[in-house]
């Protein structure tokens, strides 16, 4: 089986696709980052909110997790690509025109800031009350205390949680290429249509996509083990 | 708006309800694929020090790629290499339960590990053969710590199944696309698809959460505070 496997997987065919592919891997990489940076984003904010004083603020916030948490990423793709422009045109009576780059950055920034939240709350809750009680009695105002005491504290722990998310999102932009954006997978269907050759294509993209990943969440927990001498 | 409602959701209601059917078999069967392949590497991995790097391979690959590669690559690659699965709901089955036994192994090997290994010992020292240890001391225990992780990859499957829709199985999502490249109306059907969704894994992870609340009042496996 293994033999038959390593014929058929002629890997000429995918080093001669090589910069189709990587140059695809590579969209999935800019679509990755800056999916992370809409997530942490409003994560952080989110998660802030979720620690509010006020009750409505509260409430919506966690529902606001929940809601992305508890929905699949390609109904959220999907969602934001075929709906919200349309639903937005309706409402407001202008017409907006979401590339498929942009919804997908959009729909991955969103579902994950859900999952993020709640990380962001775990780091925050995770400081000793006995901090930000010192912080007042000097006088520090709110933000300071948040800015100065909290954050720099909260985002060592919330570290390698939040850079696991970061290795389930890098996964998850693997689904773009259904609606249409010309990732890795898009392109290794397009040249499987091509040629009829799925198996080296497709065990190739697997492999690729297994090799990444491993190389981080090996990095991630290195740099975890390492960083239990900061805290 | 309502009226799109009426015309688009609830005369299609049916394609809606056939496709939850087939979301809930595909979800099931593989789930319960995913439950057997899980246990097999885990026992692989703890017990059969000669089968452990390929058992670790194969949990490291399931846990490592994609989703959505590994059901395109079971989908157009398997029939080629291993001569099935012969239909695209085989391909969606085993594609799932690959994705899941990875994390399930994991889920089992730390429910196993984490047990004080004085229960085990204490079987050994009363003479109970290995067998009857891991049946009536370790597994009762682990699946009890285990429960809500279990639910959880339970919730994390039928998110995943949306994408089964891709390799054209007739699921939810599926139906809710053939509406909308019908009709080209999709805001109605795909944010009632959207909502059901919701529902379904929202009520998963919800419940996951209980029994976790529930399992450690009532067995104290944690220290209570």
């Amino acid at each position: 089986m293994l033999g038959e496997l390593w014929q058929s997987l002629d890997p000429s065919l995918f080093w001669e696709y090589r910069v189709i592919l990587l140059s695809g891997l590579a969209v999935n990489v800019g679509i990755f980052l800056a999916a992370a940076v809409v997530a942490s984003l409003l994560a952080f904010a989110i998660g802030l909110a979720r620690m509010s004083r006020i009750g409505p603020l509260r409430a919506a916030a966690t529902g606001y997790a929940e809601l992305f948490r508890n929905t699949p990423e390609l109904v959220i793709i999907v969602w934001t690509y075929y709906v919200l422009p349309v639903l937005i045109g309706r409402l407001f009576g202008i017409r907006l025109d979401l590339s498929p780059w942009l919804a997908s950055v959009v729909a991955l920034g969103l579902a994950y800031s859900g999952f993020m939240s709640e990380t962001v709350r775990g780091g925050l809750l995770s400081i000793p009350r006995g901090h930000v009680e010192a912080a007042m009695s000097i006088g520090m105002s709110g933000w300071t205390i948040l800015w100065r005491i909290m954050l720099p504290q909260a985002i060592r722990r919330m570290l390698p949680e939040a850079l696991n998310q970061f290795v389930s999102l890098f996964k998850a932009t693997s689904i773009v290429s259904l609606i249409a954006v010309q990732d890795i997978m898009y392109r290794v269907s397009m040249i499987n249509v091509q040629e009829m050759r799925p198996l080296p294509l497709y065990t190739g993209a697997a492999l690729l996509y297994c090799a990444v990943v491993i190389a981080a969440s090996q990095a991630i927990q290195h740099l975890s083990a390492r960083r239990q001498s900061w805290v | 708006m309502i009226d799109n409602f009426n015309r688009f959701v609830l005369a299609n209601a049916d394609m809606l309800l056939f496709g939850m059917w087939i979301t809930a078999r595909v979800c099931t069967l593989g789930f319960a694929l995913a439950i057997v392949l899980g246990a097999l590497a885990c026992a692989l991995r703890l017990y059969v020090p000669l089968l452990r790097p390929i058992a670790i391979g194969y949990i490291e690959f399931c846990r490592a790629t994609p989703i959505f590669v590994q059901l395109l690559w079971v989908n157009y690659v398997w029939p080629e290499l291993f001569g099935f699965p012969r239909t695209v709901e085989g391909a969606g089955v085993i594609a799932l339960a690959l994705q899941s036994s990875g994390y399930l192994a994991e889920t089992f090997r730390a429910g196993i590990q984490g047990l004080p290994r004085g229960q085990a010992e204490a079987g050994l020292a009363i003479g109970l053969s290995r067998l009857t240890i891991m049946r009536r001391i370790v597994a009762p225990q682990a699946v009890l710590v285990m429960a809500p992780a279990i639910v959880n990859q339970m919730a994390v499957v039928v998110k995943s199944s949306t994408l089964v829709s891709v390799i054209a199985i007739p699921d939810l999502m599926y139906q809710a696309l053939k509406i909308v490249n019908q009709w080209f109306e999709p805001i109605e059907v795909l944010t009632t698809a959207a909502a059901l969704y919701f529902l379904i894994i929202f009520s998963l992870s919800t419940g996951a959460e209980r029994i976790a609340v529930r399992f450690r009042r009532k067995f104290g496996l944690v220290e209570l505070h």
